[in-house]
């Protein structure tokens, strides 16, 4: 009901439409014993197009954070603007990839991807469209599978077709590749980069990996934990496509990770 | 080895059949307390096919099983009515668990004879008397089931829906009720099974027509060869309504054919 569009001016001086403001998040857990600070004055934003990694250790609140952004828990105090508009709830312009598998195991590969448009569109148009996913995440072959007959690379595969079929303003994605094996997990990294160099979302990309942070992310934020904050934000300077056996992406691993490490105190 | 398989539910029946006829032919039980499988298959012939008025019972069965499907029908189908939504609710909204779960289990625990005398207060002997029975005896199983499948249900479901758009409403259908269908499945055929139980025990006050009532007839002129009949038409009869409701279930619904 304020400004929907509302420019933000970036350090390199180009304007551009934060598609992602987070404004004073506090999140507190009351537990039996007290009060937990979960997070802990977080102010970020994201500018439309933008890959941003959340990197921290476990604890620190990164996942709690994606949450509050998806609309499945409120903070304590603060706001989250989707260009511009305070979200209240859950939405399909904010496509969440979960970690654990979330597909809907009663429903084939095809039937999970059609979900979020099952009745928006007419029949045809809707199935051209889940083919038109199907292949851009290249499952093509196993449009009629069920979900517990899918790899946990291609249940992750759906889980993203799913959601960038509904066209959400932000992809919110939370460790979607941390449970699965080395060679798998490199391989959904850069079908994630050329989905995103075609389609082109803006990517909240939660992840405790620094290789994949430095792999991924246009800027990363480095968070803390005790109580949960973005202790450093660092744009990554590395031209795409990125390899990462080459030696300035082992400088910035080293350099991520030494702001990482040093916080190790405790 | 598949072969085998398919026949090893046929073995115990068929040498619980050898042991009668053996016995049968050594004459090692009296006739008046177990009549021979010659004697009951033909007393089952007549009372299947035989033509109506030719001999007792002859040619009942089909009105029997009438009678006896309507009130099973009557009651399951109430029960279904009641169960499946207060159970659905009762998994899903913690308010609703509150204000119903304590009644609702303290009732459980009423053997379902315990309303028989009621039932006759209320209702009379016949129809009404047996499907309220009946309707209470499967409600529990069905509410039990429905409530554990949607309490068990991942909420990374839900989120799921939410993220892509899916409101609580349409969640219900596109959701919970797939989500929750192996337990929703299970609870519909242990109270099938159990209205079935429920049926002769209504059937026993004194109703004219149905299959528990012939068994109780039966009794009473001490044709045991028809006691076995129904006994044995009653195993049958719910065998062949729960495939027909597993089969139904798997037909209508996706999750049904798929989660198991």
């Amino acid at each position: 009901m304020t400004r929907r569009l509302q420019l933000v001016v970036t350090p390199s001086g180009e304007a551009a439409r934060a598609a992602l403001q987070a404004v004073d998040l506090n999140c507190v857990f009351k537990t039996g014993g007290g009060a937990v600070d979960v997070l802990h004055d977080v102010n970020f934003e994201a500018k439309e197009g933008e890959l941003v990694c959340l990197l921290g250790p476990s604890g620190c609140g990164k996942s709690t954070l994606l949450k509050i952004i998806a609309g499945f828990l409120a903070p304590s105090s603060g706001r989250v603007l989707v260009q511009g508009r305070a979200i209240v709830k859950p939405g399909a312009d904010r496509g969440v990839v979960f970690q654990e598998d979330a597909l809907f195991p009663w429903l084939t590969a095809a039937e999970n991807i059609a979900f979020g448009l099952k009745g928006r569109l007419p029949g045809k148009a809707l199935a051209a469209e889940v083919t038109r996913y199907l292949e851009l995440v290249g499952l093509s072959p196993f449009r009629d599978y069920l979900p517990r007959q899918l790899s946990g690379g291609m249940k992750q595969r759906v889980a993203m077709a799913r959601v960038l079929i509904l066209k959400p303003q932000l992809l919110l994605m939370d460790e979607p590749f941390g449970a699965l094996d080395a060679q798998t997990r490199e391989e959904m990294q850069t079908l994630l980069l050329s989905l995103w160099a075609e389609l082109g979302h803006t990517i909240l990309f939660v992840t405790h990996d620094i290789n994949e942070a430095v792999f991924l992310a246009d800027r990363i934020l480095v968070m803390e934990k005790g109580p949960g904050r973005i202790r450093r934000e660092m744009r990554v300077a590395l031209p795409r496509p990125r390899r990462k056996e080459g030696e300035a992406f082992h400088r910035w691993y080293r350099q991520i990770r030494s702001e990482l490490m040093s916080e190790d105190q405790f | 080895m598949p072969r085998f398989d398919r026949l090893l539910p046929w073995v115990l029946p068929f040498m619980l059949m050898l042991a009668w006829v053996l016995a049968d032919a050594a004459q090692l039980v009296p006739a008046y307390l177990l009549p021979g499988p010659a004697k009951v298959l033909e007393a089952g012939g007549h009372y299947v096919f035989g033509k109506a008025g030719s001999a007792p019972y002859a040619g009942r069965f089909f009105s029997d099983l009438q009678a006896s499907l309507l009130r099973v029908g009557g009651g399951f189908g109430l029960a279904v009515l009641l169960g499946l939504p207060m159970g659905l609710m009762t998994g899903r909204l913690p308010l609703f668990q509150k204000l119903a779960s304590g009644l609702i289990n303290a009732l459980r625990a009423v053997p379902g004879i315990c309303w028989l005398p009621l039932g006759m207060v209320w209702f009379g002997i016949g129809l009404h008397t047996t499907v309220f029975l009946v309707g209470l005896a499967s409600f529990f199983p069905i509410y039990l089931n429905s409530a554990g499948g949607a309490r068990q249900i991942d909420p990374i479901l839900y989120q799921s829906g939410a993220m892509m758009g899916i409101g609580r409403f349409r969640g219900v259908f596109a959701i919970l009720l797939p989500a929750a269908m192996p337990s929703i499945v299970t609870g519909l055929r242990l109270g099938l099974g159990i209205a079935w139980a429920y049926l002769v025990l209504g059937e026993l006050t004194g109703v004219p027509d149905g299959l528990g009532a012939i068994i109780m007839d039966a009794r009473m002129l001490g044709r045991i060869d028809m006691i076995i009949v129904g006994i044995v038409i009653i195993a049958a009869m719910g065998r062949l309504s729960d495939v027909l409701l597993k089969a139904g279930m798997k037909f209508c619904f996706k999750s049904a054919r798929r989660l198991s």
